[in-house]
């Protein structure tokens, strides 16, 4: 197939109309056929080494830097019974200070379709606005489309000051 | 396998006649005998064209042409995107080239006459090409925001003050506003990745069209005979009997020109990348504070000391606008049917002294 | 009447001239008015202009007080101005900016010193014209105006070599950001660590000064390791050489169909 291909490519390169003198010798087209091989080779070779980064500089890119990403909320910052909405991880997160004084860290992002939740203070549970998914304070389904609960986020306490991540 | 090729080639040929035009093209487009390298400058510019649509649609991706967020992304694009640096070498080493090679295609088309009749065209569009290309690079250049390109574009914009009457105004249409911000980058941003490049390319597609209907001007060395054979009558495509196949070639001698030109390219984006991008670029734009050592990108030093050396800043632009209006008509002006550059010693010695002069400029501006 | 167009044409001038003198920054009345005056007066102008504290915009009246934007308030107690300040007075001047120094400063025998020969920051530092701290200022000039130099160069060899490195590390920072590598997060790191050395001095204390040279030279380095994303020249000697071996190719092509 690729005698096949080569010796197309030559015809091609070596077809002129007959105003011309294309006699070319056997030692010249097999010259030819190298160096075009060379050509293709070398086209290859530039496109695969081209190709992967410029996948890498298309995808988004991790963020560099803050390798640890861990947020830290000072408990008396949030009041018995409500919520405070952060960014972690890239995402929408929340952290619920129950009414009996219980935390829970969680992330915001509905697992049904990807809408945040909003924090009900008077009822005391979270509601996706998009489907009217209900969760717990501690992100359990109540009721609604969401087919599992909200996902925990790891958190530790010290010195009044909460650290998720 | 070949067959599958083969089957598509058929299926598109009955529907366009698609064989038609290619044959007629690889065979019955012939350039002349004598044609040179030179020639070959086109297909390089557009090549550089290509790769600064490409890379400049990259950066694109993330640059975001805010005041406050356009160093930082930038600098963003530099130092944590794999690949960021090159993409973004490659475009402002990219655009320095563009000039320069726009330049040498200029002045091969000067030298060997193809300006002249029928081809006053050409000139002309190639004309207003080199112009969009300085606009181009202007506009880019102020998109990264740092103390270079900010006081660069305040010195340019600045000029066209000189005007009379409507000087002023004209400087707050450039700028959307008395001095250059937010909105100057705004509409330098649309410009740049908008307007100019659409324009650009059609004045391309208009550039190659009127080469393709008239034919290849026959360059005058190596002839005995070197007038125009132009007469003013009828249309006449110029035709090359005996001539050299375009394809393969004359096809084969772009390809060496394009592959010459990316090692020269990849040269500077490799290892003299600072000679286009000095370490000032790398201080984010301060409107208090103006650098020392403020000058345009190379190409534009001429201008500029032009206009330094003129006491009157009017009379220096009208200067150089009555240069560049010579030159846009200089197919109109030159009616002489000599093409070789040795048989036509007034041209050539004005030619001469001019990019002397502009050489000189240049150096003077960049030294002082 | 005739000449009263010239008035707000003239007005119109001086702001423009005004303005370009500073390149469009805010005008401070205390030069305008000293920089015109005899030697004396004046000095301080050309002495500022070439201290840091110029390069910063930190101006007359962040130190004496005053108003610098209105030339009937410039010089009024009733806005802050304080005229020369007292020796006594400057440390804790200067302090109202550099706290950390002016801790040290005040709990070592030069700040116990104070108000009965001993020096002040304008000491060694000048009042005008001070330039960002070297080294150099620990130098037999400045502590031999009082006392012996020996103790001072002991301290002095104490900083030397971590205060060198510093200085390289400044240098390898500004190339690295000359090159548009993105060196924000080093620069501070590296303004906190000189600051807290240099500070340091300020105490005398040769023992502290030589377990925070210890303390700086583990920070400086990990500094030293965050190199620039340097490829080396391997990628350029491939991309050239995969050009060229294409040109050559085509010509060669060239050279047989032709």
């Amino acid at each position: 197939m690729l005698s096949d291909l080569s010796r197309h490519v030559r015809l091609l390169l070596i077809n002129r109309d007959n105003r011309r003198d294309n006699s070319l010798d056997a030692s010249k087209r097999k010259f030819i056929s190298i160096c075009l091989g060379g050509v293709a080779a070398l086209a290859v070779a530039g496109v695969a080494a081209i190709t992967y980064p410029l996948f890498r500089y298309y995808l988004v890119p991790k963020p560099a830097g803050d390798s640890t990403g861990k947020i830290t909320i000072p408990l008396k910052d949030i009041a018995a019974g409500d919520a405070t909405f952060f960014e972690y991880n890239g995402s929408a997160a929340v952290l619920v200070k129950k009414q009996n004084g219980g935390l829970a860290a969680l992330s915001a992002v509905c697992p049904h379709l990807g809408c945040i939740v909003q924090w009900e203070k008077g009822r005391q549970d979270f509601l996706c606005p998009c489907h009217a998914g209900y969760f717990t304070p501690d992100g359990e389904v109540i009721s609604g489309p969401p087919p599992r609960a909200l996902a925990r986020l790891p958190f530790s306490v010290a010195n009044g000051i909460v650290t998720i991540g | 396998m070949i067959n599958i090729f083969r089957h598509i080639y058929y299926w598109i040929d009955v529907r366009l006649g698609t064989h038609e035009i290619i044959n007629e093209k690889r065979t019955g487009y012939l350039l002349p005998r004598n044609v040179n390298a030179w020639y070959s400058l086109g297909s390089v510019l557009l090549v550089i064209f290509a790769l600064q649509i490409i890379t400049g649609l990259l950066l694109m991706l993330y640059y975001v042409p805010n005041v406050d967020k356009a160093f930082t992304s930038v600098s963003f694009i530099m130092n944590e995107i794999p690949l960021g640096r090159l993409i973004r070498l490659f475009h402002a080493v990219g655009s320095s080239m563009m000039i320069l090679v726009l330049l040498l295609h200029m002045l091969s088309v000067l030298f060997m006459g193809s300006y002249k009749s029928p081809r006053e065209l050409h000139w002309l569009t190639g004309f207003i090409l080199f112009l969009m290309a300085m606009g181009i690079s202007l506009t880019g250049y102020l998109l990264p925001w740092n103390q270079l390109s900010f006081w660069a574009t305040t010195v340019a914009t600045d000029c066209v003050s000189a005007i009379p009457a409507v000087g002023r105004y004209l400087v707050e249409l450039l700028r959307g506003g008395k001095l250059v911000g937010s909105h100057t980058l705004g509409r330098f941003y649309t410009l740049h990745v908008g307007l100019l490049p659409a324009t650009i390319t059609i004045l391309i597609g208009i550039h190659l069209f009127l080469i393709q209907r008239t034919g290849v001007s026959t360059p005058p060395f190596g002839l005995e005979d070197t007038t125009n054979s132009w007469k003013n009558g009828k249309f006449i495509y110029e035709e090359h009997p005996g001539g050299i196949p375009f394809f393969p070639n004359f096809f084969l001698q772009d390809m060496i020109s394009i592959s010459l030109y990316m090692a020269c390219f990849m040269a500077l984006v490799f290892f003299f990348p600072n000679l286009f991008i000095p370490s000032t670029s790398y201080m984010p734009a301060n409107p208090l504070v103006t650098p020392a050592h403020i000058k345009p990108e190379w190409y534009f030093l001429a201008n500029y000391q032009t206009l330094k050396l003129f006491p009157s800043e009017i009379i220096g632009i009208i200067v150089q606008v009555l240069a560049m209006t010579f030159l846009a008509l200089l197919p109109f002006i030159d009616r002489s049917p000599e093409k070789h550059p040795l048989k036509r010693p007034l041209f050539t010695f004005t030619a001469i002294t001019c990019i002397l002069l502009w050489i000189g400029l240049t150096g003077w501006g960049f030294y002082s | 009447m005739k000449w009263q167009p010239v008035i707000p044409v003239m007005l119109v001038l001086c702001i423009m001239v005004l303005s370009e003198t500073y390149a469009a920054g805010p005008v401070i009345v205390c030069i305008q008015c000293h920089a015109t005056l005899t030697a004396k007066l004046s000095q301080p102008v050309e002495l500022w202009q070439t201290s840091i504290h110029a390069e910063h915009g930190i101006t007359c009246n962040v130190c004496h007080g005053g108003d610098s934007t209105d030339s009937a308030q410039a010089m009024s107690p009733a806005k802050g101005f304080r005229g020369v300040p007292a020796p006594t007075a400057v440390p804790a001047l200067c302090g109202g900016c550099h706290m950390g120094v002016a801790g040290h400063y005040t709990n070592s025998a030069h700040g116990r010193a104070l108000g009965r020969g001993g020096p002040t920051c304008v000491t060694c530092h000048g009042s005008h014209d001070i330039k960002s701290a070297t080294l150099d200022l620990i130098g037999s000039r400045n502590c031999s105006k009082c006392h012996t130099f020996e103790k001072a160069r002991l301290i002095r060899s104490a900083m030397l070599k971590r205060d060198t490195m510093l200085m390289v590390i400044e240098k390898k920072i500004r190339m690295l950001k000359s090159q548009g590598i993105e060196t924000d997060q080093m620069e501070k790191r590296l303004f906190a660590l000189r600051n807290r050395f240099h500070a340091m001095f300020h105490s005398l204390d040769i023992k502290l000064i030589i377990m925070e040279s210890d303390h700086i030279q583990a920070e400086i380095e990990k500094t030293n390791g965050v190199g620039g994303k340097d490829t080396g020249p391997l990628a350029g000697i491939i991309a050239v050489g995969w050009a060229l071996l294409l040109a050559l190719l085509f010509y060669l092509i060239k050279r047989n169909v032709d």
